[in-house]
């Protein structure tokens, strides 16, 4: 079918850029670990404190470093106004929309490896092994939760004044469910699961993604276009 | 314009409901078991609560209705719809409070559905925020319509979400639950609060109709063209 | 009604507006516009910054709806119909289109690839060595002078072959070599039968290339003839 040639040909463009311009993912890093130290300064050091806290504060570390990179994965479209090029050829834009926030998801879930070690270290927490694998699973159903109604909202707002401030805006109440799910499940994780409630809440987070990924693509298309 | 006749009549009605069935809840019902006097906050909170509800549901209908048709009736009813929302959120808010602080010594106790509503609160204000950012009134109603879907669709997210949530956290109960013979200041308040907001919802679509109404102008007249 | 796969019979035309118009708010960019090109023609667009030239191109090419009026392009309105349109046709603007960080190699390659019926992979090169960009195949794009984008851009339109070219300011940013070598360009692709609307200031250049031309003023057409007939017109003011 055209929309999945369409589809993986984007994909591997974008993958391609991101690599091109790969200095900013060191940017959005460097900025992430910084709000991790932050936080620390501003919980102070009682290691008990931060242990509980910490599941919270990497998930918050996250969104916050999910808003810089949404906002440039669209800048790159619109510099020469590429995007608009792309739908004048004509790309279906339900491709455009799933190959970037396909590839959005990827960058969040990069930030994993990095960002995490950092976190254990600052706070001195200790995952069991075990557990790793819940972990990168909590850590992607996270990161892919932001990127769909990221991407649909960076998407509109990218070429707006007050983009930096609508995006987050929007974002962050709307990720208010899939933040709680993602603070509970991987605090769970941390400080150990004595009710086994985390399967109600990678529930939830599934549920959070299966519908914003579909409305996502529902609704992109018709906020994909400037008319003007 | 035609004058708004039965939208008057019902914003007329429900104030005089109201005045009814707050003055009948404040006085004459008897105190509820547990909380006593202060329960009676009930009166005005939980129809708040239930109108809040109902008004996302028409603006997400309305908002449907927007992206389908493209009519700008719809887009004028949305945003009353959404006005709506936030109005009503915001004065769910100090009832809330009112209600939590002789009872509980805090002003804010994180119930499901204070919380909830903050969340709400945020979300749709976010798109009145969004509106006020697109001059364009064609691609102000298409953004509206997708920004009000996708937060629509968050509800009930954020309300199982804050529920779990604070299931763990054993907080305190609150106003929930209206023993028997309170049953008629409740039901003519729900009404009320209904009817205010229907009345509300009129008014503002039609000031938002008259606002376009002005904003575009005339078609020139045809200049006469030279031929060669 | 063509079907997608056919090209639309010869004797309709490829664009036909009636009574177009386009607000913005409270002024209009487009109003009272009727114009039909046929196969095969070349249409200049002129007219004074604002006018509305790139509006109406825009418009042709389904990327902005209309306010009121009809407009036909290949049979179908534009914007219900975009793959059907936007398959046949090519705008080209100043702006590029392009990503900084490919290649020019990749550009193509990427255009080539999600168009509805890619070419083989072997057919880019000889066209990049046709534009004289060969040499620069796989160098990054942001190195480019603004003559190259111009090239690469027009590379674009070659390799999706369009029935309907849209030209918006296509001399501008050019030098004379430039600009040479796009008249060149649009006379051979004019040969092979493709039809041309084209907007531009660079009126001694465009009226060269012959066809019909039409002023607009503030959004609607003040005058239209042959092209030979619009520099008399302006005596003194052609640039």
């Amino acid at each position: 079918m055209i929309v999945l040639r369409q589809l993986a040909t984007l994909i591997a463009k974008d993958l391609r850029l991101e690599w091109r311009r790969r200095a900013r993912l060191l940017v959005v890093l460097v900025f992430a670990c910084t709000t991790l130290l932050l936080f620390s300064f501003a919980l102070g050091r009682e290691t008990e404190l931060l242990v509980k806290a910490s599941g919270g504060l990497l998930v918050l570390a996250l969104l916050l470093s999910s808003t810089l990179g949404l906002a440039e994965s669209f800048r790159v479209e619109h510099e020469d106004r590429a995007l608009e090029g792309l739908f004048l050829l004509p790309v279906d834009p339900v491709a455009v929309f799933y190959a970037k926030t396909i590839t959005n998801t990827l960058f969040l879930i990069v930030l994993g490896p990095i960002l995490v070690p950092v976190a254990l270290a600052l706070y001195s927490v200790h995952i069991e092994p075990g557990k790793l694998g819940d972990f990168a699973l909590i850590w992607a159903l996270t990161a892919s939760g932001l990127a769909a109604p990221g991407t649909l909202y960076s998407g509109m707002t990218s070429r707006m004044r007050g983009q930096d401030v609508l995006l987050p805006l929007l974002l962050f109440p709307l990720a208010g469910p899939l933040l709680i799910a993602s603070v509970r499940s991987l605090t769970l994780l941390i400080t150990g699961d004595a009710m086994d409630e985390l399967g109600a809440w990678r529930g939830l987070l599934i549920a959070f993604d299966v519908i914003y990924w579909s409305i996502g693509g529902v609704l992109y298309p018709f906020v994909c276009e400037e008319g003007t | 314009m035609k004058p708004l006749t039965w939208q008057h009549g019902l914003g007329v009605l429900g104030f005089v409901l109201l005045v009814i069935g707050s003055v009948m809840g404040l006085t004459m019902a008897p105190p509820e078991r547990h909380m006593g006097d202060v329960s009676r906050i009930a009166y005005i909170h939980v129809p708040t609560a239930w109108s809040m509800l109902l008004a996302s549901t028409f603006a997400f209908g309305w908002a449907l209705a927007s992206l389908w048709t493209g009519k700008e009736r719809f887009d004028d009813l949305l945003a009353g719809s959404v006005e709506a929302t936030v109005v009503l959120a915001v004065l769910m808010l100090p009832s809330g409070m009112i209600w939590a602080r002789p009872t509980w010594g805090v002003w804010w106790d994180w119930d499901v559905r204070l919380t909830s509503s903050l969340l709400g609160l945020l979300l749709f204000a976010g798109i009145l925020g969004l509106r006020a950012f697109v001059d364009e009134p064609r691609k102000r109603a298409t953004w509206t319509a997708v920004a009000t879907i996708v937060a629509y669709v968050d509800i009930p997210l954020i309300y199982f979400g804050v529920r779990w949530w604070r299931s763990i956290h054993q907080v305190q109960s609150s106003p929930e639950t209206v023993s028997g013979g309170m049953i008629l200041p409740w039901r003519i308040n729900a009404f009320a609060v209904l009817f205010i907001t229907l009345w509300f919802i009129a008014m503002r679509s039609r000031i938002e109709g008259g606002k376009r109404q002005i904003e575009q102008a005339g078609e020139p007249q045809r200049i006469v063209e030279a031929i060669a | 009604m063509s079907s997608p796969s056919e090209p639309s019979p010869p004797d309709q035309p490829i664009i036909a507006i009636r009574d177009l118009g386009r607000r913005f708010g409270r002024s209009w960019a487009l109003a009272h516009v009727d114009l039909e090109v046929a196969r095969g023609e070349l249409v200049l667009l002129a007219g004074a910054n604002g006018s509305g030239k790139t509006t109406l191109l825009r418009t042709i090419a389904g990327l902005i709806h209309r306010t009121r009026g009809e407009l036909r392009v290949f049979g179908r309105d534009p914007n219900r119909a975009r793959a059907h349109c936007r398959s046949r046709l090519c705008l080209v603007t100043h702006h590029g289109y392009l990503y900084e960080n490919l290649t020019a190699l990749e550009m193509l390659e990427l255009w080539n690839r999600l168009s509805p019926a890619p070419r083989p992979r072997s057919e880019l090169m000889p066209l990049l060595e046709r534009m004289g960009l060969a040499e620069r195949a796989r160098n990054e794009v942001r190195g480019f002078s603004a003559g190259m984008r111009k090239r690469l851009t027009l590379l674009r339109a070659e390799l999706e072959r369009p029935e309907l070219l849209l030209l918006d300011e296509p001399f501008s940013a050019l030098d004379p070599d430039g600009q040479r070598f796009l008249e060149q360009w649009i006379r051979a692709s004019r040969a092979e039968g493709r039809t041309f609307v084209i907007a531009s200031h660079a009126l001694m250049r465009a009226t060269n290339l012959g066809g019909s031309s039409v002023l607009l003023e503030r959004g609607q057409i003040a005058w239209r003839g042959p092209s030979s007939q619009l520099l008399a017109r302006f005596s003194g003011t052609a640039s």
